[in-house]
């Protein structure tokens, strides 16, 4: 009986996903125990083999050619397992698609168009995984940590399923909260601040007590809470619990009572705050009205 | 899930409107039994409802005819209601339709676009009663005890009659009350019956300072010159309405509907001058200060009536309307315990969500600050408001189609009362407004607005109580913080965010709605990127 095959594929992402899985060190060991890698990113074969038994994707749907070898991945997958917020919910990368395609390019490239046609071609939008195939098993988080990646993959070549808690992060997060907890019509904070703006932050106190803006509330448990227990307040990264709460309106409802709906920082960046690593999977993935893609 | 759906032609006010039958199309497929009757009022109606529950076992019922709001108030219409309930069916799955005051007496020159609405209306409110989860209600033994607050002459003779039936009675004033009591000469045996009487007490120097519960079994917490006292009563009738004070701590736990002088002001001044929005509260009919004694005498015999109408059963039923919360969702982020602002909501030692049943007026404030959905208000649940949307945006009306968002404290009684402006002008305004009643303008999720502009609404109004109105104190400031951090989100999609409009109105302004809503009518169609655009 020969072991289970796994592949790995990176499409519109940064490798941190693939960089959190090489981080699990001896961690490896189990899962190469478990299961004969045949592809990935560092294999040098550009082609997925025709059949694999768990294939990971990372990265979300950004082009063209991420959109072919996705198909390719899903022909030649029993299991596909989506790692990372790209290509659970299409990632930071999908921020652009409140710009044009073309204004995108000349943020990126400049004046270099002969380099971006050398490229593969940019859709219109960048989407997450789930909006082409079917996805088996979804680790969200930029990047996932280490263990829920390999707790997948394992879970996946082993045939079992996998599952990890869907409340929020403040479930997970040491932070005391105590101004929340009161009887109160006063805002918990008399203003909203920028992380730079504080001499000293608080590392026991719930930051939105602090007058922060901590996606906390509004982000899945899973990743340990580890930026929170380092003095960082959460950015979403995990995305919503549930996809069809989207953290961008979710974002507004529940702090738009709590605290001060100026604060400078947020009104800012609403967008960046509420939809840094979900912006294709809200309501409204993108703008509308624009231009067409890549070459129209 | 058997559903039975009754149209009432409300003395054919309906069929001159509209087309019943085209109307009915989109139940008949899912609705065991559908009747068209004369008048949900006339003899025998409720009885022969109660029947066809019982023949056909049916589990979800809509009413089509008046509004919501008569319901709410008519002291016929809750007999028919709860002969539905006697009869069998949940009293949250019973959804009243509104196809009268929104739709046939809305669009008398309109007959294909109020046939189109009111089948809208009929499909949404069949979902409403079809989904919406069953409530046990709790049953209470009312406390024969009333709360009087404010001592005048007319406080005094409502005492007397109380008395009589055998309630004890606090009297509370915020000076002296048996200074105040009346002592003019036609006063007098009743101010002394009511003073020297063993069940009354009079407390002077008052303060409301802290109070929950609800018909039937209310916990006030009084300060005086003795310090703090707790009463427990079945019921409060608020005498002077007409003082702030009163009014502004009463509001600081229940709700209470005021004018714009900030005075409490009654559900129905025409037909139940003394109810309120809370069912155990009645305020004295509204006295001016010229009021002949007999004028004060009968307001008197009004609100004790009102409140004995209330309070003389074995049980009264209060129903919850806040789902227990899901533990598999909630992680405990505190920010419905914020967001509310009757103090209902707590962390409880488990680390999770718990709501005090009798500080919670079912306002929807805590649902929406939920990022998880975790909680829900089963009288108007997430998964229908969401699917209402949808449906409404279905709806087969010619023009641009404009979502209402109505709060049910001041927007959707004032679109009821539209009704009469059009009936003396003769013209209706667009059908294709669509109107949606929720709980309070807080109850308005970020994602309901999302969503009418994705399935093609060309704008979304919602109506809020204005400044200081608000039952549930600041369910409409939240909703326009709310709303104008959510501009940037349209914006940010190349959505005019003036597509996205926020009027103030009070429950009687039927003009004013109108006005409004031709307001944004002459301007909608000028914005850029309707119908959610092409993406």
């Amino acid at each position: 009986m020969s072991k289970p095959t796994l592949a790995t594929v990176s499409l519109g992402g940064c490798e941190g996903c693939h960089v959190s899985l090489l981080d699990a060190h001896e961690g490896l060991l189990d899962l190469l125990e478990a299961a004969d890698l045949v592809h990935s990113p560092f294999s040098g074969d550009e082609e997925i083999p025709a059949h694999v038994d768990v294939v990971m994707v990372e990265g979300a749907i950004t082009t063209e050619e991420d959109l072919r070898r996705l198909h390719a991945a899903r022909a030649s997958a029993t299991t596909l397992v989506a790692v990372g917020s790209c290509a659970v919910l299409g990632g930071i990368g999908g921020l652009r698609n409140l710009s044009p395609v073309a204004e995108v390019k000349a943020r990126a490239f400049g004046d270099h168009v002969t380099k971006s046609e050398r490229l593969p071609r940019l859709r219109r939008l960048v989407q997450p995984l789930s909006d082409f195939v079917e996805i088996d098993i979804s680790v969200p988080g930029c990047a996932p940590e280490t263990g829920l990646i390999v707790d997948a993959l394992v879970a996946a070549v082993s045939g079992n399923e996998f599952s990890f808690g869907v409340r929020n992060l403040c479930d997970e997060c040491h932070r005391e909260k105590r101004a929340l907890l009161e009887h109160s019509s006063e805002f918990v904070s008399d203003d909203v601040l920028a992380l730079m703006e504080l001499d000293e932050i608080d590392p026991k106190r719930c930051f939105l007590e602090q007058g922060l803006i901590c996606m906390g509330p509004m982000t899945r448990e899973g990743c340990g809470a580890k930026c929170t227990a380092a003095n960082v307040p959460c950015r979403g990264c995990m995305g919503p619990s549930r996809l069809d709460y989207e953290q961008g309106a979710k974002t507004i409802d529940a702090l738009a009572a709590v605290l001060p709906a100026g604060g400078i920082m947020y009104m800012d960046d609403l967008i960046g705050t509420g939809y840094r690593f979900s912006m294709p999977v809200s309501v409204f993935p993108g703008a509308l009205d624009h231009e067409g893609g890549d070459d129209d | 899930m058997a559903l039975g759906v009754f149209l009432s032609r409300c003395g054919g006010r309906i069929e001159s409107a509209l087309d019943i039958q085209a109307a009915l199309a989109g139940v008949a497929g899912r609705a065991s039994v559908v009747r068209v009757l004369d008048d949900f009022f006339d003899a025998g109606v409720a009885e022969g409802i109660s029947r066809d529950i019982e023949e056909h076992r049916l589990d979800a019922v809509v009413l089509a005819g008046h509004s919501e709001e008569h319901f709410a108030k008519s002291l016929s219409a809750s007999h028919l209601r709860d002969a539905i309930v006697a009869a069998g069916v949940n009293a949250n799955r019973v959804a009243a339709a509104n196809i009268l005051e929104q739709c046939a007496l809305a669009h008398p020159d309109d007959v294909a676009g109020a046939t189109a609405k009111a089948r809208a209306i009929i499909d949404v409110a069949a979902t409403r009663a079809e989904m919406a989860e069953a409530v046990e209600g709790e049953m209470i033994r009312p406390r024969s005890s009333v709360l009087i607050l404010g001592v005048t002459a007319e406080a005094v003779v409502a005492a007397q009659r109380l008395l009589r039936l055998g309630y004890s009675v606090v009297l509370a004033d915020r000076e002296d009350g048996s200074k105040r009591a009346g002592r003019a000469f036609e006063m007098h045996a009743t101010t002394s019956y009511v003073l020297d009487h063993p069940q009354a007490r009079v407390i002077d120097s008052a303060r409301l300072q802290d109070g929950d519960g609800y018909l039937g079994d209310f916990r006030i917490v009084l300060e005086s010159a003795d310090g703090l006292e707790t009463y427990r009563v079945g019921g409060i009738l608020l005498a002077r309405p007409d003082h702030t004070e009163w009014v502004s701590e009463l509001r600081q736990h229940f709700r209470v509907d005021v004018d714009d002088a900030g005075f409490a002001r009654s559900l129905d001044p025409a037909m139940h001058p003394a109810e309120t929005v809370d069912p155990g509260i009645m305020v004295m009919p509204l006295r001016r200060s010229d009021a002949q004694q007999v004028d004060k005498v009968a307001a008197a015999d009004a609100a004790a009536m009102a409140l004995v109408l209330k309070l003389s059963h074995d049980t009264v039923v209060h129903y919850r309307d806040t789902s227990a919360v899901d533990t598999a969702l909630c992680g405990g982020c505190a920010t419905c315990v914020r967001t509310c602002a009757f103090g209902a909501c707590s962390i409880s030692d488990d680390g999770f969500s718990d709501v005090d049943i009798r500080r919670c007026v079912g306002c929807g404030k805590c649902v929406v600050s939920c990022p998880v959905g975790a909680r829900d208000i089963v009288s108007s649940p997430h998964d229908y408001l969401l699917g209402a949307v949808r449906d409404l945006a279905r709806a087969k009306v010619e023009g641009d189609k404009v979502i209402g968002f109505l709060c049910g404290g001041c927007g959707y009684p004032a679109a009821d009362s539209a009704a009469s402006t059009v009936a003396g002008r003769g013209v209706g305004y667009p059908s294709s407004f669509l109107p949606l009643r929720i709980p309070c303008g807080g109850r308005l999720d970020a994602l309901y607005v999302l969503e009418a502009f994705k399935v093609g609404f060309e704008g979304v109004c919602v109506y809020r109580c204005r400044e200081g109105h608000c039952h549930n104190l600041v369910g409409n400031l939240d909703m326009d913080r709310r709303v104008n951090l959510l501009r940037t989100v349209l914006r940010s999609r190349n959505i005019d965010d003036a597509r996205l409009r926020i009027i103030d109105i009070s429950p009687f302004e039927g003009e004013h709605f109108i006005h409004t809503l031709e307001e944004v009518y002459s301007t909608i169609g000028g914005l850029a990127n309707g119908k959610g655009g092409p993406l």
